[in-house]
This record gives structure tokens, C-alpha cells and sequence, in this order.
């Protein structure tokens, strides 16, 4: 469903799809908004930075399509202490891949997207810079 | 200033950093803090073991979504809030082997340990705190590296009580930290 809205001025192109059952896209101009209805026929408004609303929708697939990265990098500088994935290996959204401590916090590093693994760019032990690519993926 | 928390009270649990981010996944509200009388695999840095016997203090704080830069000072920040209160409350000498264990005797009574999951940005992050309080007796290979405030105060000490104060003082903390 297409439609145009008005907002003082300015005119606003409005698309208002289902991506699959329960998950609903609202394009805005070129802005993508996903909502998913919850089990109790809520909308929620989905926010990419939440962890982790994938049970809700139950869709590791519906993740797939909506996020595909190429690569994870570290968040912060820090010492890989375990790596809990294999080159090969097809990751799924909010799956742990490594653990890093950094300033004596432990960081669980976690996948955003799906993908196979292509190269593991860090050993255990091996210390590492934030914005270092930690995992390529396919 | 807000300062409240809630208090989710366990009697024996494996580890209350596991239980609280396990909650915290499922979207407990921030500043709940799990408390145990007793931990079970209760774990400091690395997964090494925190003896955890009754009588012990044992929590962890579900912290609200915080950049990872203001949750490495706050971890430094909570040893300074812990030794304070054992400094002022007892008049016992704390020493901070930073970043995140308290000594007393050059033994240790707190630790510190902060967990985070991190994707793209930080999704959740508890701070557990693990303080000897009213344990009688440390088993033999933990005599000399462990020591406990009713070991060194020679009487008990109100376990609710601190809990607050730390809590408080943490939660005042990170607010001055991210403003």
C-alpha cells in the first residue's frame, strides 16, 4: 500500500508492506521502519540495536534477509580470550562468536547478522584494537 | 536524583552475573539486582572460581544501556564505592588492586566483575560484586589470599544495609559518568 502524507510543507511517500507474517515494513522516503507484532497483537516498533527481540518474531530468517554483513569488528581494544566459532561455520543473529576482555570486563561478542564464515582474522590471546575485523563472512 | 533499585532475592543460585543476564535478555528492568545467599559456581575474572558460602554478600546489577567507555570507568569506579564504604562504615583500611578487587591485609574480600554482550553497540551489561562479609572461616588454601569483614571487625556486619549503600553509590556514579 502506497500513499502520499503532508506534514506542513513538506510531502512524505509512504509504503506500508508485510515482509512475512507478523513483520511489517513502513518505508518512509528511503527510510525502512520494521515493526513485528507480538504475541499478544501488539506492534512494536523494532529497533536493530535491541537484544534480542528475535524469539518474539520468531524468524532467523526474517533476520537474514533484513541484515546482511559482510564482516563483525571489535567494539572496543581488548584481549580475544575465546573464539567459539569455526571458518565455515554459518553464524545466526545474536550468536556468541568470541570473548574479549578488555579493562578486566568480559565482552561477549555476539553476531548481528547470518552468514558463513569465511576467515577468522584473530587467535586467542591476541590483542586487539576497536574497528579491528575480528570475522569475515561470505 | 533517583537512586531506587529492585531487589530479586535468590538462596542458592549458580552465579548471579548468569542469572542476571539471563534475565536481562528477556528484558528485566535496569537496576534490578539478583541476589544470592549463596552461589554455587559463582565465577570472578576468567570464569575463575568466587567462593560464594552463606553469610556472603553476592549480587549483580543490571545495568541500563551505557557506552562501553563509561562501563570501563564505572567497573573502576565500583572497587573505589566498595572500599569507601568498607573505610568509612569499619575503619578498616581497604586497599583497590585495581582495576576491580578490594584487598584488606593484602587479602582479598571484594571482587568485581563486569559482563557485557556487545553486537554492533552494547546490548546488556550486569556488574556483579562479590563481598566477603560474614563468613566465619576460609578453607585452608584460601587462608592467606582471603579474608572476610567479620574476620577483621571480629563481629558481624548488616549485609542488607551495605547492599544499599553500594547500590546507591554505583547508580550515582554512572549518572555523573554519561551526563
Amino acid at each position: 500500500m502506497k500513499t502520499k502524507i503532508n506534514i506542513g510543507e513538506k510531502s512524505y511517500e509512504i509504503e506500508i508492506s508485510e515482509i512475512r507474517d507478523r513483520l511489517i515494513k513502513i518505508k518512509v522516503d528511503d527510510e525502512e521502519f520494521i515493526f513485528f507484532e507480538d504475541k499478544s497483537g501488539k506492534l512494536n516498533f523494532w529497533d536493530k540495536k535491541d537484544y534480542p527481540p528475535l524469539g518474539e518474531i520468531e524468524g532467523k530468517e526474517i533476520v537474514c534477509e533484513l541484515f546482511a554483513e559482510k564482516e563483525i569488528k571489535s567494539p572496543i581494544a581488548g584481549v580475544i580470550s575465546n573464539i567459539f566459532v569455526k571458518e565455515g561455520e554459518e553464524i545466526q543473529p545474536g550468536q556468541k562468536v568470541l570473548t574479549l576482555i578488555s579493562m578486566k570486563m568480559e565482552n561477549e561478542i555476539i553476531a548481528e547478522s547470518c552468514g558463513k564464515i569465511k576467515k577468522i582474522k584473530v587467535k586467542e590471546n591476541q590483542f586487539i584494537n576497536a574497528n579491528d575485523i575480528l570475522i569475515v563472512l561470505e | 536524583m533517583n537512586l531506587e533499585f529492585k531487589i530479586k532475592k535468590f538462596k542458592k543460585i549458580s552465579s548471579t552475573n548468569k542469572k542476571a543476564k539471563d534475565l536481562a535478555k528477556k528484558g528485566i528492568s535496569p537496576w534490578t539486582v539478583i541476589l544470592a545467599e549463596e552461589q554455587s559456581t559463582g565465577y570472578g575474572q576468567e570464569k575463575r572460581k568466587w567462593l560464594s558460602p552463606k553469610g556472603g554478600l553476592y549480587f549483580s546489577i543490571i545495568l541500563p544501556k551505557s557506552k562501553i567507555e563509561d562501563l570501563q570507568t564505572l567497573t573502576i569506579l565500583s572497587a573505589f564505592v566498595v572500599a569507601k564504604i568498607i573505610k568509612k562504615k569499619f575503619s578498616l583500611e581497604p586497599l583497590i588492586k585495581l582495576p576491580n578487587d578490594v584487598l584488606l591485609n593484602q587479602k582479598k574480600v571484594a571482587g568485581i566483575l563486569t559482563e557485557n554482550i556487545i553486537g554492533k553497540d552494547v546490548k546488556l551489561s550486569v556488574m556483579g560484586i562479590g563481598l566477603n562479609t560474614n563468613i566465619e572461616k576460609f578453607p585452608k588454601d584460601l587462608q592467606d589470599i582471603a579474608t572476610s569483614l567479620k574476620i577483621e571487625l571480629g563481629k558481624e556486619v548488616d549485609n542488607k544495609e551495605i547492599l544499599g549503600q553500594i547500590i546507591k553509590r554505583i547508580k550515582e556514579q554512572l549518572k555523573t559518568i554519561s551526563e
